[in-house]
């Protein structure tokens, strides 16, 4: 018996599809699984492997023409086996087809019917909760099953971001969170811009146990005050005096992306103090720096709006999920915040471009360094990071994005597994 | 005064019953009780127990094995002035006299203008538990409950049991008072002489802030037991004891509701379109709903004959360890 040769269904909604052209004519000789035939859909082309090997007959459709999905097209002839008439073909009807076409369509088809898409999975209760404090539901990040926003989460929007109950705050400039006892290295971060001490999370979880750490938030971000920073030096000046009040005496800096740069800083005055130093996509390092995504970020006032730009920082959107955006937005409600680093970005990236300088610094740096860069870095591009004198250590990761202590936690942690 | 007098008395669910009945039996000439095997023999779960001793065979009547003849012989001594008491030997005979309840002592008043009406008790062992398979354990209850013209009532404790019997001699119509068979054996405080729980009115067995639990009959039982495991789970839970199921108390319901946000139904009854489906929709259609923070969760009797293997019964039928998963994962927000 010949093997029937099909139009195969290679897409969802294919009804038919048009021959574009044949590997083979009649007659020859065709191996299994080598190219046969290409179709056409009204989406894509594709290729068609053959199904045996053999010789083919009775090609029936021609370049160009339509064939409904699961007719066959040709046949193939074992060798040695006789080639007689070509095969009758009984062509099954597809069930869709069989369904009036002058029928109702579904509601949730008809343009005016509203898609469940674009509502939120909300309680009544979290409803009724955000509607009578002016807040918008969709803004709300739900952590209930399948992202339900649930009464807790609009009362934990309307708190504000709690800081984890491990953490408390410093006196100082700015908010220090730190937790944690034990004997080891302390270890002090400073974040980016536009992020605060929780986007540490994940690293923290992976970090050998046994130091106490301590995350300054910036000026105007997470819980510091909104103060006006100008200029770099403001900035710096403020973590300075941050870092000063905790009197630490030997600690480990990790700064990420603008606190990359401050932490640069930071080794400049305080060389002494400085065990070592990670730094994570460090600003400074070169002009370059995606200015449409920092002002993107720095202007959001809706999920919408910020998720886009938050899928630039990492190298697979797929992290930056709607709750893990809702939840970022919920940290930036206040408007007065937002105008503040908003009016920080302008300073620090003026026109989009990063406006200081911290290469002499790291080229002088007197204690152990590392950079650590995703070679999938969108926001500042990862060759800043040859800047770097040879004494430091270069960890250039594949599929990472701008957040590697985000992205890859359990990797960057083993970086760090040598610390005091 | 002597302290020990003073001290809370407890008797078992049964035999508050039959204190009701005594009480009543004693008090008005024109009580009566009306049932199969009540007299000498006591009752086939022995709640009327020793009664014909005390007040005679005119007073205690034994009647043939006809469910529908009994029936018809109390609804007619009702329309002309006793008060019988109607006990059935298991409420799944209720089907042989639905002619009865339904037809009659359910429409007289209402097709006679109100000239007549039926104050007649019907009292029926229920339940399953005791190993009396498909035809011996059924929950039907919400049966009668979708009758107008009928009151019903599921008492949960001895103290209900007996001041729901005394509200039902009073009450002008006919009320079935539905017995857990599990619940005869169970011990609680009754207070002395004749006191009336009222009909329609369902009673807050525990005060909790994370979800409420309605339970009706023998499920009140289990709910509060539940509820001792949850609070040492952290999870604060409100159960109130339906005692009425026609008419329903719904703003002690919507009270709660409103309250704590998450409602769990607990019933023995078959799941499905029972006395959970109304309570469920009864604050979906009130104000109450806009405070609920999760679905709505029921627990109900599977969709099966009650069945004889003991640990399919047991199975059959919402237990203790159901109803805290049940109540855990609602009050955590995990349904």
């Amino acid at each position: 018996m010949p093997v029937e040769v099909i139009l195969p269904k290679v897409d969802m909604d294919m009804t038919v599809g048009t021959i574009a052209a044949w590997h083979a004519a009649d007659g020859d000789r065709v191996e299994k699984d080598a190219p046969l035939f290409d179709i056409e859909t009204d989406k894509a082309a594709m290729e068609v492997e053959s199904p045996a090997s053999g010789f083919l007959h009775h090609i029936c459709a021609e370049i160009g023409a339509e064939v409904t999905i699961g007719t066959p097209v040709a046949w193939i002839y074992a060798e040695g086996e006789t080639v007689g008439e070509a095969p009758l073909v009984f062509v099954k009807r597809p069930v869709f087809e069989e369904v009036p076409r002058d029928r109702d369509e579904p509601a949730a088809q008809r343009e005016d019917a509203p898609t469940l898409t674009d509502k939120t999975r909300a309680t009544p209760a979290a409803r009724r909760l955000a509607a009578s404090e002016g807040l918008d539901i969709a803004e709300v990040a739900g952590c209930g099953p399948r992202g339900r926003v649930q009464a807790a989460d609009v009362e934990r929007m309307l708190k504000g971001p709690e800081p984890d109950r491990s953490w408390q705050s410093a006196r100082g400039p700015l908010n220090v969170l730190y937790s944690g006892g034990g004997d080891g290295l302390p270890i002090v971060m400073i974040h980016g811009f536009g992020a605060d001490g929780g986007g540490w999370k994940a690293l923290e979880e992976a970090l050998p146990p046994g130091h106490p750490l301590f995350k300054i938030e910036l000026s105007a971000h997470g819980r510091s005050p909104l103060s006006r920073i100008d200029g770099f030096r403001d900035l710096a000046a403020a973590v300075r005096e941050a870092f000063d009040a905790l009197q630490l005496d030997c600690v480990h800096l990790i700064g990420h992306s603008l606190g990359g740069a401050l932490a640069l800083a930071l080794s400049a005055t305080r060389a002494r103090k400085i065990d070592g130093l990670t730094l994570i996509a460090p600003a400074g390092l070169g002009p370059e720096i995606n200015g449409d995504a920092l002002f993107g970020l720095a202007r959001a006032t809706k999920v919408e709006s910020l998720r886009p730009w938050m899928q630039q920082l990492v190298a697979d959107p797929g992290v930056i999920t709607e709750r893990f955006a809702k939840a970022a937005m919920q940290s930036r409600r206040d408007a007065n915040l937002r105008a503040a680093q908003h009016h920080m970005a302008e300073a620090l990236f003026p026109d989009g471009v990063q406006a200081f300088d911290m290469t002499v610094a790291l080229k002088e740096l007197d204690c152990p360094a590392r950079i650590v860069w995703g070679r999938r870095d969108r926001m500042i591009p990862w060759r800043h990071a040859l800047q770097a004198p040879g004494t430091v250590a270069l960890h250039l990761l594949e599929d990472v994005g701008h957040l590697p202590h985000l992205e890859r936690p359990e990797l960057l942690a083993g970086l760090m597994r040598d610390l005091r | 005064m002597n302290v020990q007098a003073d001290a809370v008395r407890t008797l078992s669910y049964a035999e508050a019953l039959r204190e009701a009945m005594d009480i009543a039996l004693g008090a008005d000439q024109r009580v009566v009780l009306i049932g199969e095997d009540i007299g000498i023999y006591g009752g086939a779960f022995q709640v009327t127990g020793d009664l014909v001793e005390k007040y005679g065979e005119d007073r205690v009547m034994d009647m043939p094995i006809s469910e529908l003849g009994g029936a018809g012989v109390a609804v007619g001594a009702a329309m002309t002035g006793l008060r019988p008491i109607f006990e059935f030997q298991f409420s799944d005979f209720a089907t042989l006299a639905m002619e009865q309840i339904v037809n009659q002592a359910a429409k007289v008043r209402y097709m006679l203008g109100g000239a007549v009406s039926v104050p007649l008790v019907m009292r029926f062992p229920a339940g399953s538990g005791t190993g009396a398979a498909a035809q011996h354990s059924q929950s039907l209850e919400a049966w009668f409950g979708h009758v107008p013209g009928l009151k019903v009532v599921q008492p949960a404790t001895p103290e209900d049991a007996k001041g729901l019997l005394l509200a039902a001699l009073e009450d002008p119509d006919p009320v079935m008072i539905f017995e857990h068979k599990l619940l005869y054996k169970t011990r609680g405080p009754v207070p002395e002489g004749a006191y009336l729980t009222p009909i329609g009115k369902a009673s807050l067995r525990r005060e909790g802030r994370d979800l409420t639990i309605v339970a009706t009959a023998i499920m009140v039982q289990k709910a509060l037991e539940a509820a001792e495991v949850l609070a040492g789970e952290g999870v604060d839970a409100e159960v109130i004891d339906l005692r009425t199921i026609r008419p329903i108390d719904r703003e002690t319901v919507l009270e709660s509701v409103r309250k704590t946000g998450r409602l769990l139904c607990v019933y023995e009854a078959v799941k499905t379109l029972g006395i959970g489906a109304e309570i469920s929709a009864m604050v979906a259609e009130s104000d109450a709903f806009d405070f609920l923070d999760a679905p709505i969760v029921r627990l109900g009797g599977a969709e099966c004959p009650i069945p004889y293997n003991p640990d399919l019964e047991r199975a059959a039928v919402p237990q203790v360890a159901d109803i805290i998963a049940g109540a855990t994962d609602l009050a955590q927000g995990r349904t």
